[in-house]
């Protein structure tokens, strides 16, 4: 009992860490564009769908694959922006964010038309058994992608904290009127922080495809979906409170999972979710308060 | 250093700026009064880009500047502090100040390794001066949103010096401000000038107007009602009515 309850836990925060690596992109746009970006996952999936098709095609190796997601995904999201984010800019949120959900649906019309089938299989970061350790079974790719995630999310709390970009960021998130007459460009910001966001997701995505093992279209709004949950469970637009949120997530599912059976595992995020809106903590406002206030 | 030639903004039917025309020489200190509504505000926003002109346009050291964005216009050499007060509350005091100077660090676009080593150096000496001329320095660790009302003040007005500009523009900076802290004000509004920075000063305070102002123009519903040396706004009967609140 014990020790399907540590095993469930490890399995939480694997999941957990790549779930934090997405919300960590959707709270980077969404504290510096004040924008919800729907279409950050499907980004995501299209990276993914170019490293398939590179493996489809040419059998190249992982870095090769890796490479092609984040690129793919960096392209994808410079697409979004150009398209949603830039003509809204001062204008309306709710406008971008519906121009981003039809950019969604054009990103999965045009995987489905590169790569017709519903499942392709992704090469495995690690092939063969989990390794055993006292009576624990401990996959490598997964703790592979904890100790990027947590290289990943240490980055960028340096580069947010140490480099005069990163206070040039935080400055934009809170007062962009002010940091623009502080002599920062805000525009030149918002598009450096999209394809920041969009660098990460491409390599949580490319993480998330090469241990599960398989790509479909439905990535798109899984990764929005995931990415979304986290941000929301940690607190509109706090970089931490995502990653808290993630591995939250990452728990609850597992958890849920070993005791109440796979069907409830999403329903019991969600609950939990509503739970927290309905009874709305003060961490969860205080930020967007903090915003308007100043 | 700054013209304006009959700058007007409307909102709407109201005309908050209507036709104004200032000159503000090299190294002078101008003062801009009136009473409330009277456009003073609009005005120092026109010149630091918030909003655009609705007519007329504005010459920077002989350059119209009227289509440059905000931050453009700091890189020009024209920096504002507020009426109200607006750091970056969660940022330290010496971030601040250091996240200010970005503009300069991307006029001069030097090599990536000069900029690092010789650069930081500079600019670490640059903010540390800042902070003794605003005696913040024991202060330099502490989130800007954590420091008194004065020290805010002060803070701001050496973040728009972090930046190192060619025109100031200081929107009621002794808004709020005790007698003595009015006196350090005039001291370091007179000590920028020395240093050759021009300025242009919008305030309530006579206190503080008199005692630094080399001119002193008066708005009045839009419009530039009189202008001159103190002594003679002080003497001008259509300031007294209009502002002063004296009985003419």
């Amino acid at each position: 009992m014990l020790l399907d309850l540590l095993q469930n836990t490890i399995d939480g925060a694997a999941a957990g860490a790549s779930y934090a690596l997405l919300a960590v992109g959707f709270t980077l746009i969404f504290g510096v564009l004040r924008r919800v970006n729907l279409s950050y996952g499907p980004a995501v999936m299209i990276g993914c769908y170019a490293a398939t098709w590179l493996h489809l095609n040419f059998q190249s190796g992982l870095i090769v694959l890796a490479l092609a997601a984040v690129a793919g995904t960096v392209l994808a999201g410079a697409y979004v922006e150009r398209l949603c984010f830039a003509p809204h800019r001062s204008g309306s949120a709710i406008a971008a964010m519906v121009a981003s959900f039809a950019l969604w649906m054009q990103f999965e019309e045009l995987a489905t038309l590169v790569l017709p089938r519903h499942v392709y299989a992704f090469p495995l970061l690690h092939e063969g058994a989990p390794v055993e350790f006292l009576g624990l079974s401990l996959r490598p790719d997964a703790l592979a992608v904890l100790g990027v995630a947590a290289i990943l999310c240490a980055l960028l709390q340096g580069l947010l904290h140490r480099t005069r970009f990163g206070l040039a960021v935080r400055a934009t998130i809170e007062n962009p009127h002010a940091a623009s007459l502080a002599g920062i460009d805000p525009g030149r910001i918002f598009v450096l922080i999209f394809a920041l966001a969009s660098a990460i997701g491409g390599i949580a995505g490319f993480l998330i495809v090469a241990t599960h093992g398989q790509v479909t279209p439905m990535l798109g709004m899984w990764a929005t979906l995931k990415g979304l949950l986290a941000m929301m469970l940690g607190g509109l637009g706090s970089l931490r409170g995502a990653i808290v949120g993630a591995l939250v997530l990452g728990q609850i599912e597992a958890h849920s999972q070993w005791f109440l059976g796979p069907q409830w595992r999403d329903l019991v995020a969600y609950l939990l979710l509503f739970a927290l809106l309905a009874a709305n903590p003060s961490w969860m406002t205080r930020w967007t308060i903090s915003r308007s206030a100043s | 250093m700054l013209d304006l030639k009959g700058v007007a903004r409307y909102f709407g039917g109201v005309r908050a700026v209507d036709g104004l025309e200032l000159t503000v020489g090299d190294g002078e200190i101008v003062a801009l009064i009136g009473p409330n509504g009277s456009g003073k505000s609009t005005t120092v926003n026109l010149i630091a880009g918030v909003f655009p002109l609705s007519a007329g346009a504005i010459y920077f050291r002989g350059e119209d500047i009227g289509g440059l964005p905000t931050h453009r216009r700091l890189q020009a050499g024209i920096a504002r502090t507020f009426q109200n007060i607006r750091l970056f509350g969660q940022l330290t005091v010496w971030q601040n100040l250091w996240v200010a100077q970005n503009a300069l660090e991307d006029r001069a676009r030097r090599g990536f390794f000069a900029r690092w080593l010789g650069g930081r150096a500079r600019a670490r000496e640059e903010i540390f001066q800042l902070l003794e001329f605003s005696a913040l320095a024991h202060k330099q660790d502490e989130l800007a949103a954590n420091l008194a009302f004065g020290e805010q003040r002060r803070l701001e007005l050496a973040r728009a010096l972090a930046s190192k500009p060619k025109l100031l523009l200081l929107d009621e900076p002794a808004a709020g401000m005790n007698s003595e802290e009015i006196g350090q004000l005039r001291e370091r509004i007179l000590s920028l000038r020395q240093r050759g920075v021009t300025i242009l000063l919008i305030e309530h305070v006579m206190e503080l107007v008199m005692g630094v102002a080399d001119r002193i123009a008066v708005l009045n519903f839009g419009q530039k009602i009189a202008e001159g040396a103190p002594a003679e706004i002080q003497a001008d009967a259509a300031v007294r009515r209009a502002y002063l609140g004296g009985e003419a």
